[in-house]
């Protein structure tokens, strides 16, 4: 014990000196600069990147007081932004007392020049965290999407910083589709219901049809809130006259409480908080063969998994709300991907 | 210092006398395991106390207010769906007596659709060494 006393300061001594040998090759000048702008970025949006929705960001950038203040903040994205594409002009912060973001004017209000998205400085400040909505273009559509933010200081220092590649879903959204007596031929490659005078034009497109018996009718409790094919079976669609034509037999899987986040927080009255989101992989793996071309007995928040007769289309269908029996009318949102 | 590393010494091994002794004992009562990794008691109980049809949206099927007739006597389950009921895809849902298990197995849809040939499923009771196999007959709510 008495000798590794001894040897210790001597060991300490010998692993010491070559560090501090070391120190004054590895310290050039050039390192010892150290950039007083700096910047940091976070994405907010979550969930698969849908052609028409934002992807959200938060940049923050800041210089030490008294090192200049900043004159401007740029994103450059690879693939321009739809017109909408804007970076906010406010810095926020969150007020201390209600939560609250509270947002502070620190320039004009961005300018879109290309791919290139800018805010001009007006005030004096040497820290902002502005936030940044790209909204996803059609013509990113299956690709992925990669931002470089850069920030400028009055002392001529740039900091930037890339995020992604994020990738861009192939699938398309519609929301807020009012199926109802009137109008009861939903078109899953229109995403859109069809009365049937306007159904007869188009048969061929007409994947299912939507019933809803009143509540004095033998079949509101058999049937209830349906969606059925026009090849199903006639006995689950009574009362409903189909164009001539409309044959198809379009493939049904019912789910319920699947609250995709993009579908279910839509309508306001009825929005669900979820973290759930249905993306691409999901319509690419769900097995729909030998499903029923009817989906009967539904109600608010039930869910469809919808495959074409020709399997070019497959389709979540996302029902947020089932009106009175007065009114019968149903409000649905779709999430649908093309297959070939 | 020498007579405390003995103590010490002496101590750890007492405890560890202890520990081994008290394994032992804990292990001597213990029930064996199944092929499945489960407990064979001593339980002879061996039915089905309550039984559930759930579609692929994981809702009942079930005609509401009709609750399915099990009968543990002659070993028959009769459950009415209703109209529409999509056969070919559901999820048997059994209750069983406490430590009883089922064979098959439920590990995903189960076709129903074969009004011929109803499904049967066993069930072993805790002790394993009975067994009742139930059969299930589905009928479908008419218009």
């Amino acid at each position: 014990m008495k000798s590794l006393s001894k040897k210790l300061p001597t060991l300490l001594l010998a692993f010491l000196l070559p560090l501090t040998s070391l120190t004054p090759l590895g310290c050039t000048e050039k390192d010892t600069e150290v950039a007083l702008l700096r910047n940091d970025c976070l994405k907010r949006s979550v969930g698969p990147n849908v052609v028409g929705l934002d992807i959200e960001f938060a940049y923050a950038m800041a210089t030490p007081y008294g090192a200049g203040r900043i004159v401007s903040a740029c994103v450059e994205a690879d693939v321009a932004g739809a017109p909408e594409t804007w970076l906010e002009h406010r810095s926020y912060h969150t007020d201390r007392e209600t939560g609250a973001d509270v947002g502070v004017t620190v320039g004009n209000p961005s300018v879109n020049d290309g791919n290139r998205t800018t805010v001009e400085f007006t005030v004096d400040t040497c820290a902002a965290t502005l936030r940044y909505y790209y909204r996803i273009p059609e013509e990113a559509r299956g690709k992925s999407v990669t931002f470089t933010f850069s920030a400028t200081s009055s002392a001529g220092e740039t900091v930037s910083m890339k995020m992604g590649p994020y990738a861009i879903s192939k699938m398309d959204i519609k929301k807020n589709i009012s199926a109802r007596r009137a109008a009861r031929f939903l078109s899953i490659e229109d995403m859109a219901v069809y009365s049937a005078a306007d159904a007869a034009k188009i048969p061929e497109k007409i994947d299912l049809v939507y019933l809803r018996p009143d509540g004095n009718s033998p079949y509101y409790n058999t049937i209830g809130p349906a969606f059925v094919s026009p090849a199903a079976d006639p006995q689950y669609m009574p009362g409903v006259t189909l164009p001539a034509g409309a044959t198809n037999d379009t493939k049904i899987r019912k789910e319920y409480g699947v609250h995709d986040r993009h579908l279910a927080t839509l309508d306001g009255q009825n929005a669900v908080s979820s973290g759930v989101f249905i993306d691409d992989v999901d319509f690419e793996t769900i097995k729909l063969d030998d499903m029923p071309d009817y989906a009967l007995g539904l109600r608010q928040y039930s869910c469809l998994w919808v495959e074409t007769h020709d399997g070019r289309y497959r389709a979540f269908i996302y029902i947020s709300a089932l009106n009175g029996d007065g009114v019968t009318s149903c409000t649905i949102h779709i999430k649908r991907l093309k297959m070939k | 210092m020498a007579t405390f590393s003995k103590k010490i010494s002496l101590i750890s091994l007492l405890s560890l006398t202890l520990l081994m002794s008290l394994a032992v004992v804990g292990c001597s009562g213990s029930y064996p395991i199944d092929e499945d990794g489960l407990l064979v008691t001593d339980r002879a109980e061996c039915y089905v106390s309550n039984f559930e049809l759930l579609g692929t949206d994981h809702l009942t099927v079930r005609v509401e207010g009709e609750l399915p007739a099990i009968d543990t006597a002659a070993c028959t389950i009769n459950i009415k769906t209703k109209f529409g009921t999509d056969l070919k895809h559901l999820y048997p849902q059994f209750s069983l007596v406490t430590d009883a298990k089922l064979e098959p197995k439920i590990t995903g849809l189960t076709d129903f659709s074969d009004l011929e040939r109803p499904r049967q499923y066993t069930v072993i009771s805790g002790n394993r060494k009975v067994r009742k196999t139930y059969t299930i007959y589905v009928e479908v709510e008419h218009l």
